[in-house]
C-alpha cells in the first residue's frame, strides 16, 4: 500500500511539470497574439483528434521507442549514450543496402511493385542488418570507453558526425539511385521493392478497418514487442542483472567478479543495435528508401535525441518507454499542427516543446530523489541510476587494475 | 409565432448559404516550405509570392496556410497529407526537391488534390501534380559576369547547399559566367552537404576569403551565414531566390530574385478549369519569373548597368546560354522522346 502511495506521489511532479510548462508556454502564445486554449487544443487534436493524427503519432512514437529502449539499456549499464542519431544512420545504411542488393536478387525487376507482396527473408535480413550495423556502431564507442577510457558523451557526439558525412558521401556515390544519376541528382537510394517493405498495419475494428488508410507500419509492434522482451532481460537474466550491477556501481561489480568492460561493451553494443533498428525501421516502414538533407535530422527526425527524453520520461525502464515515446511523438506531431492552423512561427513550436521536455524531465531529478530518499530509509525500491553519478565514485574499471576478467 | 420563427430559420439558412458559396469561390493553397519564410532565400521567395497572390486577388478570394522550417522530410509527410485529406485546399505545394517522393506517393492516393512541387521538372507522369524550378543558371551567369568585372583579386567564392536543383544550376551558371569574361579569374565552389547548416556555410565562406576572394556568392537558406562573413571582411556579395538587400549592407551587389507567383496564377487559373497538373513550370527571365536587382546601396556605374542589361538582353534572345551543356542534354531527352512516341 505504502509502495503504491510512493508511486502516485513520484507521479504527482510530472503533472505539475506539465502544468507549469502548458502555463509557461500560454505566457509566449499570448506574447504572440495566438490563444493558448485554441492552441492546445489544436496541439491535442494534431496527437489524437482523428484515425490519422493517431495513427502519426505512432508512427512519429516508433522510432523514439527504439532509441529509448537502447538508451534505457545503456544507461542501465551506467553509459551514456548520446550517439542514437549516428547508430540510427548507421543502421539505416546497412539496412537499405542490405534491402536493395537483396531485392533485385529476389525479386523479378516486372514484380518490383506488387501491392501486397511480402519477402520475410529480405524484410529479416534487413532488419538484422541495420540492428548489427548500429549495434557495431554504438559498441565503438563501448569499446573506446572500456579499454581507452575514452569519454563516451564525446565518442559518440563526434561518431554522430561521422556517420552523416558517410551518409552524404554514400547517398551521393554508390548508394544514390541510379535514376537520381547525372546533371541533377537528389541524394537519396532507390526505392525498395514492395517485398522489401514493412507491411501498413491496421487493426480489425469498423470497416474499413482502422488505421488502414494511414502510414501506420508494423515497425510499431516489433518495438512495443522488443520493449517487453528487453524488459525482460534487464530484470529476470543474469545477464541484465550484470548490465545493472555494473550501471549501479562499476567497483563494486568488479570485485564480484563481473567483467565490467566487457558489460559496457554490450551495452552499448545493445544501445546501439536498437538505435540503428530504428533507422531501418523508418526505411522499411515508412520512407522505402533512405534520402537525406544534408543534415542528420533530416532522416532522423531528430529522434535519436527524443529518444534519450522518452527513456528519462519512462524511468528507464522499457516498458515505461512505450507511452512516453508516444506521448512525445504526439507532442511533436500536435506542435506541428497547432503551427498549421495558427500560423505561428515554428521557433514558437520549438520553445513550447523544449520547454515541456525541460520541466519534464526536471521532474525526474525530484522523483529521483525521494527514490534515493526512500533507499536509504531502507525501503524495498530500487533507485533509478543516474548516469552522472558515477563521476562521483571514483575511478572507472578501466584506470583500476583489479577489474574483474571473468563473468558471474 | 411560428412563422417568424420559420422565416427565421430561413433568412438563417439563406444567409449560412450565402457564406457557404462565398467560402466555396475561396481558392485556398498550403504550401510547405523547408527554411523560415524570413530566411531572404527560398521559403521566403515562396512566401513573399503567396502575399502577393492574395493582394492581387483578394483576401476573400484567395486564402493560404503554411507550415514552415520543416527541414524533417518526413514531417513533410504528416503535413501534406493532412492537408491533401482535409479535402480544404484546392493546390498544396511542396516547396523543395526533398519532398519529391512524398508527393509522389500522395498524388497517388489522393488523385483529386493537385499538388506542385519543386523545384524539379518531374510530373512523376500524373496528371495532378506540377512542378516547377527556377532558370538559376540565367541569374547565375548574369552575376557571375558582374563578379568577374569588379573581383580584383581574380578569386570568387560560392557557397552552395546539396549539388541539386537551383543550387546546382545557379553555380553551375555562375562560373560560366565569369569564365566567359575571363577563363583566367579562379571560382572556388564549395557545396557543403546541406540546406541549413549555418555554421558549416559560415566556415566555408571565411575559407574562400582566406583564400583569396574579393567576391562571394551563394543560394539557399543558409546564406545568411556567408553574408555575416561577407559584410564582416568588407567583400561583395551577390544572392539569388530572394532580395538580401536588409542583410548585406553596404556591400551587396545584386540579386537573382524568384517570382513565383508568375507561375503560380497559371495553375491557379488551370486548377479552376480542371486541369489538376501534368505540367512543368519554369521561372526565367524572359517571362519574368526571375528579375535580377541591383542592391539600394550599390552605386552602379553606366558602365555596369549597361553591361547588365546586355547581359539580361542576350540571355532572353537566347544570345547566351548559361549552360550549353544543359542545352544539349535537353535536346537529346526531347530526341529521344520524339523517337519514342514515333
Amino acid at each position: 500500500m505504502a509502495g503504491r502511495l510512493n508511486r502516485l506521489v513520484d507521479f504527482a511532479p510530472v503533472l505539475i511539470a506539465l502544468l507549469l510548462a502548458l502555463v509557461v508556454s500560454s505566457v509566449l502564445l499570448i506574447a504572440l497574439n495566438a490563444n493558448p486554449f485554441e492552441a492546445f487544443d489544436f496541439m491535442l487534436k494534431g496527437a489524437v483528434g482523428s484515425e490519422n493524427a493517431t495513427a502519426e503519432t505512432l508512427v512519429k512514437a516508433t522510432p523514439i521507442l527504439f532509441v529509448g529502449i537502447g538508451i534505457t539499456i545503456a544507461f542501465r549499464g551506467g553509459m551514456i549514450n548520446i550517439g542514437g542519431e549516428g547508430q540510427m544512420i548507421a543502421g539505416a545504411l546497412a539496412g537499405v543496402t542490405v534491402a536493395l542488393v537483396l531485392g533485385e536478387a529476389r525479386v523479378p525487376a516486372e514484380m518490383a511493385k506488387t501491392p501486397g507482396a511480402f519477402d520475410l527473408i529480405i524484410v529479416t535480413c534487413s532488419l538484422l542488418g541495420g540492428f548489427l550495423m548500429g549495434a557495431l556502431y554504438g559498441g565503438l564507442a563501448g569499446f573506446l570507453k572500456a579499454y581507452f577510457d575514452v569519454n563516451e558523451i564525446l565518442s559518440t557526439i563526434m561518431l554522430n558526425q561521422i556517420a552523416v558525412q558517410m551518409m552524404n558521401f554514400l547517398l551521393n556515390g554508390i548508394l544514390l539511385d541510379p535514376a537520381e544519376a547525372g546533371f541533377n541528382n537528389i541524394p537519396k537510394t532507390a526505392r525498395l521493392v514492395t517485398a522489401a517493405q514493412l507491411p501498413r498495419l491496421s487493426l480489425p475494428i469498423g470497416d474499413p478497418w482502422l488505421f488502414a488508410r494511414t502510414r501506420l507500419h508494423w515497425g510499431l509492434i516489433i518495438a512495443m514487442v522488443l520493449a517487453v522482451i528487453i524488459y525482460i532481460f534487464l530484470w529476470r537474466t543474469s545477464w541484465g542483472y550484470r548490465i545493472r550491477a555494473v550501471g549501479e556501481n562499476q567497483r563494486a561489480s568488479s570485485y564480484a567478479g563481473i567483467n565490467v568492460k566487457r558489460q559496457m561493451m554490450f551495452s552499448m553494443f545493445l544501445a546501439g543495435g536498437f538505435a540503428g533498428l530504428a533507422g531501418v525501421v523508418q526505411v522499411l516502414g515508412l520512407q522505402y528508401r533512405l534520402q537525406t538533407d544534408g543534415s542528420p535530422a533530416g532522416f532522423t527526425g531528430a529522434a535519436g535525441f527524443n529518444g534519450i527524453v522518452a527513456a528519462l520520461f519512462g524511468g528507464l525502464n522499457p516498458i515505461g518507454a512505450i507511452p512516453a515515446a508516444a506521448f512525445f511523438g504526439g507532442l511533436l506531431v500536435g506542435a506541428q499542427k497547432m503551427q498549421r492552423e495558427l500560423g505561428v512561427p515554428a521557433s514558437l513550436i520549438t520553445a513550447v516543446n523544449g520547454l515541456i521536455v525541460v520541466f519534464v524531465v526536471s521532474s525526474e531529478i525530484f522523483i529521483l530523489q525521494r527514490s534515493k530518499r526512500r533507499v536509504s530509509e531502507g525501503e524495498d525500491e530500487t533507485p533509478t541510476p543516474n548516469p552522472s553519478s558515477k563521476m562521483r565514485e571514483g575511478p572507472s574499471p578501466t584506470e583500476d587494475e583489479n577489474s574483474g576478467e571473468g563473468d558471474g | 409565432m411560428r412563422k417568424i420563427l420559420t422565416i427565421g430559420l430561413l433568412v438563417l439558412f439563406a444567409l449560412v448559404g450565402v457564406t457557404s458559396l462565398a467560402q466555396d469561390d475561396v481558392f485556398r493553397i498550403a504550401a510547405l516550405m523547408p527554411s523560415a519564410t524570413n530566411d531572404l532565400a527560398f521559403s521566403q521567395s515562396m512566401y513573399d509570392a503567396l502575399v502577393a497572390i492574395q493582394e492581387e486577388l483578394g483576401e476573400d478570394a484567395f486564402e493560404f496556410t503554411i507550415q514552415d522550417s520543416t527541414y524533417i522530410v518526413d514531417d513533410a509527410a504528416v503535413a501534406l497529407r493532412d492537408w491533401a485529406a482535409s479535402g480544404e485546399f484546392q493546390l498544396v505545394i511542396a516547396h523543395g526537391s526533398q519532398y519529391g517522393p512524398i508527393v509522389e506517393e500522395l498524388a497517388a492516393e489522393f488523385t483529386d488534390v493537385s499538388f506542385a512541387w519543386g523545384t524539379r521538372q518531374d510530373t512523376f507522369g500524373m496528371d495532378n501534380v506540377y512542378s516547377y524550378a527556377a532558370a538559376s543558371d540565367e541569374g547565375g551567369y548574369f552575376n557571375g559576369v558582374l563578379a568577374a568585372h569588379l573581383t580584383e583579386t581574380g578569386v570568387v567564392g560560392l557557397v552552395g547547399p546539396i549539388e541539386v536543383g537551383d543550387g546546382k544550376l545557379y553555380a553551375d551558371g555562375f562560373a560560366n559566367g565569369v569564365a566567359s569574361v575571363d577563363e583566367e579569374i579562379d571560382v572556388n565552389i564549395v557545396f557543403i552537404g546541406s540546406f541549413s547548416d549555418v555554421p558549416l556555410a559560415t566556415e566555408a565562406a571565411e575559407t574562400h576569403i582566406a583564400n583569396g576572394a574579393d567576391v562571394l556568392t551563394g543560394t539557399a537558406q543558409m546564406v545568411v551565414g556567408p553574408i555575416a562573413v561577407a559584410v564582416a571582411n568588407d567583400v561583395l556579395w551577390f544572392g539569388s531566390d530572394a532580395s538580401q538587400d536588409e542583410l548585406s549592407e553596404d556591400i551587396g551587389v545584386a540579386f537573382q530574385i524568384y517570382k513565383w507567383d508568375v507561375l503560380l496564377l497559371d495553375m491557379i487559373a488551370n486548377i479552376k478549369d480542371g486541369v489538376l497538373g501534368g505540367e512543368y513550370y519554369k521561372l526565367t527571365l524572359e517571362n519574368e519569373g526571375l528579375v535580377m536587382e541591383f542592391d539600394k546601396d550599390f552605386e552602379v556605374s553606366d558602365e555596369l548597368m549597361a553591361l547588365a542589361d546586355d547581359v539580361i538582353a542576350s540571355i532572353v534572345s537566347g544570345e547566351i546560354v548559361p549552360i550549353p551543356e544543359m542545352m544539349a542534354d535537353d535536346k537529346a531527352e526531347e530526341k529521344t522522346e520524339e523517337e519514342g512516341e514515333d
